[in-house]
């Protein structure tokens, strides 16, 4: 089974330890969690082991592959794909050719069979528009495969940028906040379409405030404090660690 | 029909040329590369072709030959620092290039001819080799935006931090994205020069680059009628502005703000969304939808 | 000779400087490149040389163009700029909007002057040398030196010490929470405008004065010149443009002298582009210019 690791990360920013000297594993086939009240540090994680930021110490690993110092492109073609805690679609383009672009990884047809209009290219592109129209069955927004992704509502936007996510089947997907803004029955939805995932093998690391829902679905669940990993281990173990219980009262009530 | 072709032969034959600079900056933009080089391509691509034709007897598809490959080096190496900047600062860069060009030529005065350029080049272009010319560009174009390049392009202007969280060489695609508008400038620079007998380092210098970059503005920056329809208002505008004689300039200047600021998008591209709107009322079963998608992705 | 060419590039360089400034200071406030700005400059020195024609003193002329083309300036930000605020995404649109102002007031410009190259006429302004060291400085020169150092160090006061300034900073680095702040961002707009306007006008009539050509087209290769200076120089950055728009004088006072005219351009924007390539903000530029998909 394939694995995230990440060792001994720090990311400073000038003076302030966004990170701290954490250690996570994100294994395959199981959903992971991450968790921990604002500005604990959650995002700049993610955005470490995808390549947006250098690490100030520490190393990232697939595997036995180390990432530590890839672009943020070469990290996504070694099958780690991430979404935005602010969404960040393509705003002009269709929500259907949103989800298009999420297959890039995944394309065959070189520049050239593109540039000359071959058939092969034209296949793809039609071959990967009714993949796409599958996946946003899955998610539930087939019927605005054509509006213009900005004109949606947050809700469904945030279903679109994670049906581009796992479009080109990532073998880790990073999900910042993948049920902000929605309800129960909508994130019921979503906490089974992640098992599905999960059961095809893939890795998923969950970010979120929402400790309930990450109870539920996780095997394994890691609590960040201030740029620190408090506690880690099953939910219900951690739900009962004072350390988090405090983080999280200490800290904002909007944490529950 | 053949006697309105007669009589606006000349007028044709520049809007086809017009047409041509006008893909080469709509490329660039379309990809988020803020350049406005295409001047200096075209320049590069004309005095090439001029040169190897009037001093050395270079056959004239070898000279545009070697035009196009000029084109493609010079934008290529240019490309690399130009992936460093951003929005402004790429403008500012690729307008310092068509100023070193220009000054270039005027310098080496015993190998462009200096102020006064080269002349005596031969006319062996026509309305039908530029058509030709415009349709080959057209096609590929077409192809870009109907497969993966286009999606990548569209992509890189939009966010290019999302394009390469989802594995987008993002540097290889602004490259090929101003390779490709250095190839089509270059090549319509060339072919202009074999139309006008004579080219002067003028030509190619701030007035060109309004030009090319007005075309793509009034135009559109995206879709595929967008230079069309904006070479085409800058070919009839001064014929309807003939009473106006002098104000040209003016009128000019008028329809640029005006055209910005309430069809920011340009009357090409304004027209293929509003287009795209209607067929997206359609009712949407999957074949209907897949169809309405293609005549979307074909613009 | 050496040391002459020097003097005589420093001198060029501080009118440059007046012209960059308000180019830099309407980039710095608005993020936008105002295309128009070397069509003002040249209607600085028009309007300065058809008062003198009228018979006014030059003086007074110069004050008349200072102030017309700052107010030409605030015209053209309502005109070309504020419509494009109110929408966004204006870096695109501006230039091209900018671009549309340029022609008119260069067409109304070349129907004014009949297409023909105008000069003050002789005596406009005394003729007079001074010589030190073997170098000779007109009275010319050193007025403009004077003027040009007064104007800088004005500006520069009014813009890190007065509330102006204050207002100034917070609208450029963000237009929405300065309006909490009760700080209106049309009245800083205006007066950048104005100021900037009133700069280049004012560089116009000392340009027309020192090359004695005025020209429908004279702001072209100006306007060209000051994005050199402020990209060298950092865009938006006040004491980078001065320093950037001398060194750019001096340079090419010596090519122009040693190697040739149009070898000083191509060296000259050989020199920002190099400039850009080490240095993607330019020499006092703030950061925030990166490419995408690197770390950082």
């Amino acid at each position: 089974m394939s694995s995230l690791r990440i060792e001994d990360a720090c990311k400073y920013f000038g003076g302030l330890k966004a990170v701290d000297g954490i250690n996570m594993t994100v294994p395959a086939g199981r959903i992971t969690g991450l968790i921990g009240p604002n500005g604990a540090g959650k995002s700049t994680v993610v955005n470490m082991i995808s390549g947006v930021y250098s690490l100030t110490r520490g190393e990232v690993y697939l595997d036995e592959q180390q990432l530590t110092r890839l672009h943020v492109d070469e990290v996504a073609r070694c099958g780690i794909a991430r979404t935005f805690q602010n969404i960040r679609l393509l705003p002009e383009e269709s929500v259907l050719d949103n989800v298009v672009i999420g297959y890039f990884r995944k394309q065959r047809s070189g520049v050239m069979s593109s540039l000359m209009g071959l058939p092969a290219a034209l296949a793809e592109t039609r071959r990967l528009r009714e993949q796409a129209w599958e996946l946003l069955g899955r998610f539930g927004i087939q019927k605005y495969a054509d509006y213009e992704a900005g004109s949606l509502p947050y809700g469904h936007q945030r279903r679109v940028e994670m049906a581009r996510s796992i479009a080109a089947a990532p073998r880790i997907v990073m999900l910042d906040e993948p049920v902000a803004g929605m309800n129960e029955v909508e994130s019921a939805e979503m906490a089974e379409i992640f098992e599905d995932l999960a059961r095809s093998g893939m890795g998923l690391l969950l970010i979120e405030h929402n400790v309930a829902f990450v109870s539920r679905l996780c095997s394994q669940v890691y609590v960040l404090d201030s740029g620190r990993m408090i506690a880690e281990g099953p939910p219900e173990a951690v739900t009962r660690d004072p350390k988090v219980i405090e983080a999280y009262i200490g800290g904002k009530a909007d944490a529950a | 029909m053949m006697s309105f072709y007669y009589s606006y032969q000349p007028l044709i034959d520049f809007f086809l040329i017009a047409v041509g600079l006008g893909y080469s900056q709509q490329l660039a933009l379309r990809a988020g590369v803020f350049s406005i080089a295409t001047a200096g391509f075209s320049a590069l691509g004309a005095y090439a072709t001029a040169i190897l034709v009037t001093r050395y007897g270079v056959p004239v598809p070898a000279a545009i030959l070697v035009s196009a490959v000029v084109g493609m080096a010079v934008s290529y190496v240019l490309s690399v620092p130009l992936a460093r900047l951003r929005g402004a600062f790429q403008a500012i860069a690729t307008l310092a290039f068509v100023q070193v060009v220009i000054a270039l030529l005027l310098y080496f005065e015993s190998f462009t001819g200096g102020a006064i350029g080269i002349s005596g080049i031969p006319r062996v272009m026509n309305t039908g080799w530029l058509l030709l010319a415009v349709l080959v560009t057209i096609y590929v174009i077409w192809s870009i935006n109907r497969t993966s390049v286009g999606r990548v392009f569209n992509a890189l202007r939009q966010d290019d931090s999302v394009a390469a969280s989802l594995g987008v060489p993002i540097k290889s695609y602004y490259a090929l994205a101003f390779v490709l508008s250095g190839l089509i400038g270059a090549v319509f620079g060339a072919l202009r020069s074999l139309y006008v007998f004579n080219i002067e380092p003028v030509d190619f210098g701030f007035h060109a680059m309004v030009a090319s970059l007005t075309v793509v503005v009034l135009g559109g920056r995206n879709t595929l009628l967008g230079p069309i329809a904006g070479a085409l208002i800058m070919a009839i505008l001064p014929e309807l502005a003939r009473p106006l004689a002098e104000n040209r300039g003016i009128l000019n200047g008028v329809i640029l703000i005006l055209v910005i600021t309430f069809l920011p998008n340009g009357v090409g591209d304004e027209l293929v969304y509003w287009l795209r709107r209607r067929l997206r009322r359609a009712p949407k079963t999957m074949s209907k939808r897949k169809e309405g998608a293609d005549v979307v992705a074909a613009d | 000779m050496l040391l002459q060419q020097i003097l005589n590039g420093t001198v060029s360089g501080a009118i440059y400087a007046l012209f960059a400034l308000g180019f830099t200071l309407i980039f710095g406030v608005q993020k936008l490149l105002n295309l128009a700005h070397g069509a003002i400059f040249m209607a600085g020195a028009f309007i300065a040389y058809y008062a003198t024609a009228q018979g006014l003193p030059f003086w007074f002329a110069l004050l008349l163009a200072t102030i017309a083309t700052g107010a030409i300036s605030v015209v053209v930000d309502f005109v070309a700029f504020r419509q494009l605020r109110k929408s966004g995404h204006a870096e695109f649109a501006a230039i091209v909007t900018s671009i549309g102002v340029d022609l008119i007031l260069m067409n109304i410009a070349q129907q004014v002057s009949n297409t023909k190259v105008l000069s003050f006429p002789f005596g406009t302004f005394p003729v007079k040398f001074f010589s030190f060291w073997g170098m000779r400085i007109s009275l010319l020169q050193l007025t403009i030196l004077g003027l040009v150092l007064v104007l800088v160090l004005a500006l520069a006061y009014y813009i890190n010490r007065t509330s102006f300034g204050r207002q100034v900073r917070a609208v450029s680095s963000n237009e929405h929470a300065s309006a909490l702040l009760g700080i209106s961002a049309a009245a800083v707009y205006r007066q950048t405008f104005f100021i900037a306007g009133a700069l280049a006008g004012l560089a116009g009539v000392l340009i027309g004065l020192s090359f004695n050509s005025i020209h429908f087209m004279m702001g072209e290769p100006f306007l060209l010149q000051a994005f050199v200076v402020v990209v060298i120089g950092g865009l938006g950055s006040l004491q980078g443009a001065v320093v950037a728009a001398i060194l750019i004088g001096i340079v090419q006072s010596l090519t122009i002298a040693y190697l040739s005219s149009e070898l000083s351009t191509a060296i000259i924007f050989a020199l920002l582009f190099v400039t850009l390539l080490f240095f993607p903000n330019g020499l006092f530029g703030r950061a925030g210019n990166y490419a995408g998909g690197s770390r950082r």
